[in-house]
């Protein structure tokens, strides 16, 4: 723990030194430009990897659903409770003539009922009326269900996956990654939500890999966060610890002791930190969380393949989803989740640290666009990663081992 | 003839409250990046000195029951806390050189 606090050298070694196998020379750019990549990716990640869709608290009740577009699958999913509490997922598409059933993005019924022709379906995707039914012929309605979709939860988070036999389960894809964060408090830190959304010109990858470095902190942010993450034991924001996982990764990040509080933060601070420094570090965390146990830890970013991250602080957690529409745009998704506030002094330190949150990451937004302005430009054909890059030259790894993968 | 919208107590930041008091962080960022610096210091330099006093009388109510002008005085402060990186980090009410914040969409839950 104390690598960081010097000069982020992990014992004098390289975080690289532990993974030879993902090398240390330039990577290409050609997978953040190429639509034949991006046909690759389509068919070989996001028809076949668990993607996160959100969380059990959006549907508590039976008839709750949510719905999500996972254009780059070109496919619709209702995510419903049905009438025994169960959570499932099915594609928004009606047997009849293969109309879009559910237009809205959320809300709850008692049965999805297809606005063309009425045909109606149960909670559990079962069909169960046809107008006129006696006009078909030999229609069998117990093989014109809603077409399922493979789901499943960790932890409250759901997940689905669109191939019609995943070759994991949920708990063998997240593996022991998933097995580490067990035990936090994610349905008490995430009873309150915010969501920000915006579609970007940009490659998919170039939003994630935006949140998975923190080299950039000195100069991107440096009217921002750069004090708080930076000092002069940790001038560029050296990591506490990288852990990869077969296709997923942690990254734990530590706050500068030294920083000297704003006079508003100071105020929010008495109700409780989030980004800049964390509160109460004496709780017990499971193995996962503040991995080294460090005093000045701040948060953990996690990073769930392929366009899902996890940053988990204290007293709270942000997620990024970033979906693409096509080889350069995307739906970026972000998510700051807190306790419920008990009082209004909690409520303004909540409402402190996600302004401050959203401001920063505008910071952040605003090179991704520049980037794939000129990224075909021709002028570079790979990019330059150093040791603290770690988590891009890892994905970058896996997601070339899946699209590689016939 | 004007109501008062805020406590008697806050009456000192009652000019503040038809520009600050605002329920949503849509209404609360769009008077920020629509005010001016010297707007922007000017709630800022009044709000800050009393926003312990301001917390500290709003914590005694439940916050899912604050009556209509504790209301107003949350979201007011709410709005301090939408200007402070305005005034103590960027020195402009948009974040510099950064993503378009109207092209953001809150999506409320």
């Amino acid at each position: 723990m104390a690598a960081a606090a010097t000069n982020g050298n992990h014992n004098g070694q390289r975080w690289h030194d532990a993974y030879p196998e993902l090398g240390t020379g330039p990577v290409s750019i050609e997978p953040y430009i190429s639509q034949e990549f991006f046909d690759l990716e389509r068919e070989r990640v996001f028809r076949r990897t668990w993607l996160n869709v959100g969380r059990v608290e959006q549907v508590p009740d039976s008839g709750d659903f949510i719905v999500k577009d996972i254009a780059v699958c070109r496919a619709s999913v209702i995510i419903v409770r049905d009438r025994d509490g169960k959570i499932r997922a099915l594609h928004n598409v009606c047997s009849h003539r293969a109309n879009k059933v559910v237009w809205e993005s959320q809300g709850s019924c008692g049965a999805f009922k297809c606005r063309f022709h009425a045909w109606s379906y149960r909670l559990d995707g079962k069909l169960s009326s046809v107008p006129d039914e006696s006009n078909f012929f030999n229609l069998d309605k117990e093989q014109l269900g809603l077409t399922p979709v493979a789901v499943d939860t960790w932890e409250g988070f759901i997940f689905i996956n669109l191939s019609p036999q995943p070759a994991q389960t949920l708990a063998e894809y997240l593996g022991e990654w998933g097995e580490q964060l067990r035990g936090y408090p994610f349905a008490e830190n995430g009873a309150v939500c915010y969501e920000w959304r915006t579609e970007l010109r940009c490659n998919w990858k170039l939003i994630k890999d935006a949140f998975k470095e923190a080299y950039h902190v000195a100069f991107l942010h440096k009217r921002s966060l750069r004090d708080a993450y930076t000092g002069g034991r940790n001038p560029f924001s050296h990591a506490l610890d990288f852990k990869l996982y077969p296709v997923h990764h942690r990254w734990s990040l530590g706050g500068n002791p030294d920083y000297q509080f704003k006079p508003v933060e100071s105020v929010a601070n008495r109700f409780g930190s989030f980004i800049i420094i964390s509160d109460a570090k004496d709780r017990p965390q499971p193995a996962g969380i503040n991995p080294t146990r460090a005093p000045n830890w701040v948060l953990d970013i996690n990073g769930i393949f392929p366009n899902y991250i996890l940053d988990v602080a204290e007293s709270g957690y942000f997620t990024y989803h970033v979906w693409p529409l096509a080889v350069d745009r995307s739906i970026w998704e972000v998510r700051a989740y807190f306790p419920r506030p008990i009082n209004a002094g909690q409520r303004f330190a909540q409402e402190f640290n996600r302004i401050i949150f959203r401001d920063t990451i505008m910071e952040d937004g605003s090179t991704l666009e520049q980037t794939q302005t000129v990224l075909a430009s021709g002028a570079k054909t790979h990019f330059v990663f150093q040791d603290e890059e770690l988590l891009l030259r890892h994905d970058n790894k896996v997601l070339l081992d899946f699209v590689n993968r016939a | 003839m004007s109501a008062h919208r805020l406590p008697e107590s806050f009456g000192d930041l009652e000019q503040f409250a038809a520009c600050w008091a605002l329920p949503t962080e849509n209404e609360r960022h769009s008077q920020r990046l629509t005010s001016t610096m010297a707007e922007l210091r000017g709630f800022y330099d009044a709000i800050l000195p009393r926003i312990d006093a301001i917390l500290a009388y709003l914590n005694d109510f439940p916050l899912d029951r604050l009556p209509a002008e504790a209301q107003a005085l949350l979201h007011l402060s709410l709005s301090l806390a939408e200007v402070a990186p305005a005034v103590e980090l960027f020195g402009q009410p948009e974040v510099p050189d950064g993503y378009d914040s109207r092209r953001i969409m809150v999506v409320e839950h």
